[in-house]
């Protein structure tokens, strides 16, 4: 044992914040966020040997996200995917009954912000949304990283963003409308 | 593409700054007519301020917890290397059955090898060589981490506050055995208890605890170390004099 695991340290726990926003949110019911992280590090530290990239944040994005999956699928659960979202998929425009039920979402959501109120409607999110949201918007991965970690174009993570955070703010107004907050 | 397909790249592409000044000077004006897109990036905004309040910094302690665990993580792959060299055989070529058996062997070692590496590797001080088992080195090693030189030493006993749990349980497995890590606070003293199914092997220099059965004591640089082996062993390590770890020990909770 020698430099090697030192090198690897060196490289990658100045990344320990931001893989810790990644876990937190990923992190499925029942699972530890520190465990998550933990797991993530030793992944990473078998493959850092043959890591030619160029971005550790990225890649350290992107095992943190495989890890939390694959320990999913193991306890047969889908921790990112939940049913009948409240709101479609599509762009405002295209939905006949937009003026009537969007009126004033962003000064609910801005006047009532609760972070676990935020993480319980972020978990409503689709997969595919609610990770773009997570490394952008959480952890401040800049879009190109996202792409990188994820493997999809950066055009791809700017759409999932862009729709997640108004399906995020629509659900904290409505959550906040239900339960009686300003 | 249609009218909304365009409208929802160009918003999207204005969102993330990407609009050259011409551009974006046309979807400023855009919004200025158009209800259902400024509604749009007023939700987009609102989404990502929200998104924003959940940042939130590590917990202290885990950096120390991942970088042990891959300092456990490098002491195996260091051991298993030493393993899976084939021996020096000069003059024979090993036929695949032999291979086979020696792979087997190998992975049996493994076990050992760890041992052996973190024995090597994780002494505290780096200046024993006596035979210390991984899991014990393993715990010594943390209670190393977790305490700071000169921050605790010798401080226990301090009056008789409650102990405290400090972070959460970590688990390691060294030597194939797992081992779930505790911290606790007794007044200034920091204490690791460290529970296993399986019993702690006693380190060489150790001595037996009279009328204690299995459990016994040893002292590796400034850390007392306590075990009491029974059907879940624990092994108590802290910077206090080896005289009084029993009875710190004792005002721990069980693991």
């Amino acid at each position: 044992m020698g430099a090697d695991h030192r090198a690897f340290l060196d490289a990658t726990l100045p990344y320990l914040d931001v893989v810790w926003q990644v876990a937190r949110q990923a992190a499925g019911e029942g699972q530890d966020p520190e465990d998550l992280v933990q797991e993530t590090y030793l992944r990473a530290y078998v493959g850092f040997g043959s890591y030619r990239g160029e971005n550790t944040r990225a890649w350290l994005a992107a095992i943190c996200l495989n890890v939390a999956r694959s320990q999913a699928r193991r306890r047969r659960r889908r921790p990112w995917e939940v049913p009948s979202p409240a709101f479609p998929d599509v762009p405002p425009w295209s939905r006949a009954d937009c003026e009537q039920d969007v009126a004033d979402v962003a000064d609910v959501v801005i006047a009532a912000l609760d972070a676990e109120q935020v993480s319980r409607c972020l978990a409503l999110l689709p997969e595919p949304q609610r990770e773009c949201v997570v490394l952008v918007d959480v952890a401040g991965y800049t879009a190109r990283e996202a792409a990188e970690a994820l493997g999809c174009p950066r055009g791809t993570v700017l759409a999932r963003v862009h729709r997640g955070r108004r399906k995020l703010a629509r659900l904290l107004a409505e959550a906040g409308v239900s339960h009686g907050q300003p | 593409m249609d009218s909304h397909d365009q409208h929802h790249r160009l918003l999207t592409a204005f969102l993330a700054g990407d609009l050259d000044p011409a551009e974006a000077r046309q979807c400023d004006e855009h919004l200025l007519e158009c209800e259902r897109c400024w509604r749009a990036v007023r939700e987009d905004r609102a989404g990502r301020q929200a998104a924003r309040v959940l940042r939130q910094p590590a917990p202290p302690g885990l950096a120390d917890r991942v970088a042990f665990a891959v300092e456990v993580a490098a002491a195996g792959r260091a051991a298993a290397r030493r393993q899976s060299r084939p021996p020096a055989r000069p003059g024979r070529r090993g036929r695949p059955g032999r291979r086979l058996v020696r792979r087997v062997a190998g992975a049996g070692m493994l076990a050992i090898g760890v041992a052996v590496a973190l024995t090597m590797a994780l002494l505290p001080g780096g200046h024993e060589t006596r035979s210390v088992p991984a899991a014990v080195a393993a715990v010594a090693r943390y209670a190393q981490t977790i305490s700071s030189p000169g921050r605790n030493q010798h401080s226990y006993p301090a009056g008789r506050a409650a102990p405290v749990e400090v972070g959460r349980p970590v688990i390691v497995t060294a030597g194939g055995q797992p081992i779930v890590l505790r911290t606790w606070r007794l007044g200034s003293t920091e204490a690791v208890v460290a529970a296993s199914d399986r019993p702690f092997p006693m380190p060489a220099d150790a001595q037996g605890v009279p009328g204690s059965g299995m459990a016994w004591t040893a002292r590796m640089g400034n850390l007392a170390l306590y075990c009491l082996n029974g059907p879940t062993s624990e092994l108590v390590a802290a910077p206090v004099p080896a005289a009084e770890l029993a009875a710190l020990a004792a005002r721990l909770p069980p693991a």
